[in-house]
């Protein structure tokens, strides 16, 4: 019964609310019988502290341990994985909580808080998550802090000073850790999963599917480049390219025969000819360099410019110039791209499994823009005259750019063709490529994102909104060339994004952007917050390998180990040494009083006139010195020994602020007559 | 064997002195179990945080350890700087319990929680605040008469976090007296008063007669004190009996003969106790010490002492 007094009251308070907020996170996005759990051992605990009632027995408790278990088995299907594992935990936190009796109880409880804190981080990674958990650090350290301290004059308040001063102290170390711990590979792959599905790019397009995009103003990647950016009508982030149209839907596809490490090239392995051939056509052009921080999608295709080359490491290089991930995207991903459009050059020659894909068509359907293309065909003998009759096509007669186009069914093409005539990129795009295979060039879709906003001059966000879909052609002797049939119809959708154009053009759609442009000063808040964000996913979720290697090469002009380690050594010691010197040799252990303040300010002074008191000299004593040094400043020394000595010895009143100024205006006076 | 080799490396480097002060050369310190689990739990989360990509995981990691680090530095200076001093002492009869007290001073800042004990008792917890002093008392048995010096005293403490133990044995150079076992006899090993003639009774006073009262000094037994008359509010005083011509007794170490010499000093301890307690003078008289006539309770100290010092160094 005594035993529960082993943890000091004073400390419990810390110790439940680090439980509560340790816990808070996983009760919000967990089931719900997890809250109610909690509560039940809140309450319990609450009325076991009023001795209301007694410590559940051994039999209650293994109940409750089973009872979870099972729960946490039936809402996740498992007990490991990080959701599932997660929750348990939780639970079993709370749990331990409940039986929570001798000092040893509360030190596992409190060391599995901080493992509860890092759960919490799996699911939550910004910059408020990340000041959160250092909230509940702060609770859970002052709670070991309450726990070690079981004075009974000891105050509540006290603990969180105490942590807060080691936190402190100890976040200069933190950092320095996080720079030069090296980063591994992971040691085996744990894919977080289960994460919902997000808005991006989906395997097919059927026009129609990416207007819902366009009204979603979230974030898809950003883009930091090294030297100067490409002009907004250069920026065209491929992702993916369809190359099969069955009708209504374009999807991905295979030249007929050909297997997946025959257009994917994952750096493992005697690299393929087309890739030789592209490392070749690079050479060494310039290009553009810069960094893709991507979030989550949980897809396996990233985007970059064409055509792009990395270090291939966790993602492969696909024959149609696409990035594609080892695993798809669940956490924020950086990599590096290196973009040379001039490599296209490596890709003229056309493998005839390949022209057959890119000719291919279903078999009926839309008679009259085959019929169309049919005549482009007879009337050109060149392939890039075809396109331009298609692109003068698209400029001549009255298309409109528009976000809400009506729905098109049956014949999609000809309905869009010669009938509505409204649309926006993909149906441009769809429409063109169908046009462009009916009349015999070898097309495809490409998908990806058009555009982006640069963000204080720094770099550049792609949002959903700027997700579009235009059309790449062979023509021999260029090998693939992109053409945008949308550019043809909206050409400032090109230069000024979807937001530009639509501002222009002063379609109502503006509303379906959340109405964004008509508050700028909303806008460049939410300029600054993704600001911020960028910055935290760039320095702290992206600070992996490479960027890792490249700090290390500017703070230490290399990566090798011995130099790594050495810095690591270094900055151990010197961090020791500072905070030793700080903690153990600091002069002002006890605080001292303003008016010891006072007095030692008048004995440095004396000092350094060479009027140097004993160790333990009193106030007398110093003015009696003076006085036998220097008569003539005697007097302005009994001032001061006067009301030093009034001040000091007249009983518990501390001396208020007007009297502290007399005593130093006395003390000042003192120093002026010993100049004299 | 290694248990010896320990004391003297200890003895050599940590001699007993009056007062010690905790520095770098005095104070142990290594991680308690719970800062192994702590420890562990860390590098959970580095490979948690390795495996997942995880950097905030992994920043979470760094926190603990530097926390972990830091610690080590609070922990060790929440004994540095503090000083103990030996204090009083209260003897005991062989086989019973002494205490000896021991004065904690905490010089320039506070140092909270302090565990301390020796041998196996129940550790002692105190906190000193700065330029405070603070006595704690600790048993110490005693086996056999003489001077019995205390083991070494250890100090613990996981103030702050519990994550690490710092600890220091400190030796004081102190003692406990350790007063014979008394041993009843019939016979008072004693010269002088009436002959051989049988002491009276324990209880029972003796033969005196009732002289008068003086004022109260310190050392006076309290058995003569004029309880009836403070009482009264007439202030502390003392009777006076006058004493029997021949009652002066002389305690001889000597007229024990065919003993050893703790059987005899345990005789002696008896008889000084129970002329005590009859309010009877005595002197004693050991082989290599005397004392002199007297009574009371300072009398008797002094004569129990003189049994404890007998055969031990000055």
């Amino acid at each position: 019964m005594a035993r529960i007094y082993q943890i000091p009251s004073h400390a419990r308070t810390w110790l439940t609310l680090g439980i509560v907020a340790a816990s808070l996170p996983q009760l919000l996005r967990g089931p719900l019988w997890q809250a109610a759990l909690l509560l039940l051992v809140l309450g319990w605990r609450a009325l076991i502290e009023r001795q209301r009632l007694a410590s559940p027995g051994r039999l209650v408790r293994l109940a409750l341990l089973v009872a979870t278990v099972a729960a946490t088995w039936r809402s996740f299907g498992r007990l490991h994985g990080p959701e599932a594992g997660t929750a348990l935990i939780t639970s079993l936190f709370a749990l331990k909580y409940l039986e929570l009796v001798s000092k040893r109880d509360a030190y596992v409880l409190i060391v599995l808080g901080y493992f509860v804190c890092a759960t919490v981080l799996l699911f939550y990674r910004g910059p408020g998550a990340a000041l959160y958990v250092s909230g509940c650090l702060l609770l859970l350290t002052a709670s070991l802090a309450g726990i070690n301290y079981s004075d009974t004059h000891a105050r509540r308040r006290q603990h969180v000073r105490t942590a807060a001063v080691l936190l402190g102290q100890a976040l200069p170390l933190a950092v320095v850790l996080f720079i030069l711990v090296p980063r591994v590979a992971p040691m085996w792959s744990m894919p977080l999963g289960g994460g919902q599905a997000r808005t991006g790019m989906s395997d097919t397009m059927s026009p129609g599917q990416v207007s819902s995009l366009t009204e979603s103003s979230a974030l898809a990647f950003r883009v930091e480049f090294q030297g100067p950016p490409p002009p907004p009508r250069e920026r065209y982030w491929r992702g993916l390219t369809y190359s099969y149209f069955d009708g209504t839907t374009w999807s991905q596809a295979r030249p007929r025969g050909w297997r997946d490490r025959d257009t994917l090239y994952r750096g493992r392995g005697a690299a393929p000819p087309w890739y030789q051939s592209l490392l070749a056509a690079r050479g060494d052009a310039a290009g553009y360099r810069y960094r893709v921080i991507m979030e989550p999608s949980q897809r396996r295709w990233l985007y970059a410019l064409a055509v792009p080359f990395t270090d291939l490491d966790g993602m492969g290089l696909a024959r149609d110039w696409r990035l594609v991930a080892d695993h798809a995207v669940d956490t924020a991903l950086g990599y590096r791209v290196h973009s040379v459009p001039a490599a296209r050059a490596g890709a003229l020659t056309l493998e005839q499994a390949e022209r057959d894909l890119m000719l291919s068509l279903p078999e009926g359907g839309n008679p009259r823009a085959r019929a169309l293309a049919e005549q482009w065909r007879r009337q050109y003998r060149d392939n890039s005259a075809r396109v331009n009759a298609a692109l003068g096509y698209f400029r001549q007669r009255p298309f409109h750019y528009t976000l809400q186009p009506p729905r098109l069914s049956g014949d999609t093409v000809d309905g869009f063709l010669f009938g509505t005539r409204r649309g926006f990129c993909e149906h441009y795009a769809s429409a063109f490529t169908f046009l462009m295979r009916a009349a015999g060039v070898p097309a495809r879709v490409v998908a990806g994102y058009q555009g982006g906003e640069m963000n204080a001059g720094e770099y550049l966000q792609v949002r959903q909104y700027d997700a579009h879909a235009w059309a790449e052609v062979w023509l021999s002797g260029q090998g693939w060339v992109r053409v945008d049939p949308t550019g043809a119809v909206a050409p400032e959708r090109v230069e000024l994004g979807l937001r530009g154009a639509l501002q222009r053009a002063g379609d109502g759609a503006d509303a379906a952007l959340g109405g964004i442009g008509r508050l700028p000063l909303l806008f460049q808040l939410r300029q600054w917050v993704d600001y911020l964000d960028f910055n935290w996913q760039k320095w702290v979720l992206g600070y992996r390998q490479d960027q890792q290697r490249a700090l290390w090469q500017r703070l230490l002009g290399g990566v090798s180990p011995w130099r790594v380690g050495l810095a690591l050594m270094v900055s151990l010691a010197v961090f020791a040494a500072v905070l030793g010197a700080w903690v153990l040799l600091r002069r002002r252990d006890r605080p001292i009083t303003p008016l010891q303040r006072e007095f030692h300010r008048l004995r440095r002074a004396l000092a350094r006139r060479d009027l140097t008191a004993p160790a333990a000299a009193s106030a007398a004593e110093l003015a009696a010195l003076v006085s036998r040094a220097r008569p003539t400043a005697a007097r302005a020394a009994g001032h001061w020994r006067c009301l030093f000595e009034q001040l000091a010895y007249r009983g518990e009143q501390p001396p208020a602020r007007a009297e502290l100024a007399a005593l130093a205006r006395r003390r000042r006076a003192l120093l002026r007559a010993l100049r004299r | 064997m290694f248990k010896q080799a320990w004391q003297r490396w200890l003895e050599r480097r940590l001699p007993r002195a009056a007062q010690v002060r905790l520095d770098q050369r005095r104070i142990f310190i290594f991680p308690s179990g719970y800062g192994f689990l702590y420890v562990l739990v860390a590098v959970l989360l580095f490979i948690g945080g390795i495996n997942y990509e995880n950097n905030l995981i992994l920043g979470l990691c760094f926190v603990m350890l530097s926390l972990f680090v830091v610690t080590i530095l609070h922990t060790y200076r929440n004994l540095s700087g503090l000083s103990l001093r030996a204090g009083a002492s209260r003897s005991g009869f062989a086989g019973g319990q002494g205490a000896l007290q021991v004065v904690l001073i905490a010089q320039r800042r506070a140092h909270r929680s302090l565990w301390l004990s020796w041998l196996d008792q129940p550790p002692q917890e105190i906190s000193i605040e700065p330029g405070e002093e603070s006595a704690l008392w600790f048993n110490l048995p005693l086996p056999r008469r003489g001077r019995v010096t205390p083991p070494r005293l250890r100090v613990q403490s996981r103030y702050p976090l519990g994550l690490l133990r710092s600890w220091s044995l400190v030796a004081l150079d102190q003692a406990c007296r350790a007063w014979p076992r008394p041993q009843s006899t019939a016979q008072c090993p004693a010269d002088g008063g009436d002959g051989h003639r049988e002491v009276a009774r324990a209880g029972q006073i003796g033969s005196e007669e009732f002289q008068g009262l003086r004022a109260y000094a310190p050392g006076d037994s309290l058995r003569q004190v004029d309880w009836k008359g403070y009482a009264r509010g007439r202030g502390l005083h003392v009777k006076l009996f006058q004493e029997p011509a021949n009652g002066r007794l002389w305690l001889r170490y000597q007229r024990l003969e065919g003993q050893g010499m703790e059987a005899r000093l345990s005789v002696l301890c008896y008889w000084v106790l129970r002329l005590t307690r009859e309010n009877r003078p005595f002197a004693l008289e050991l082989p290599d010490a005397t004392l002199a006539p007297g009574q009371g309770d300072e009398h008797r100290q002094r004569a129990l002492d003189l049994l404890a010092r007998h055969g031990g160094p000055r």
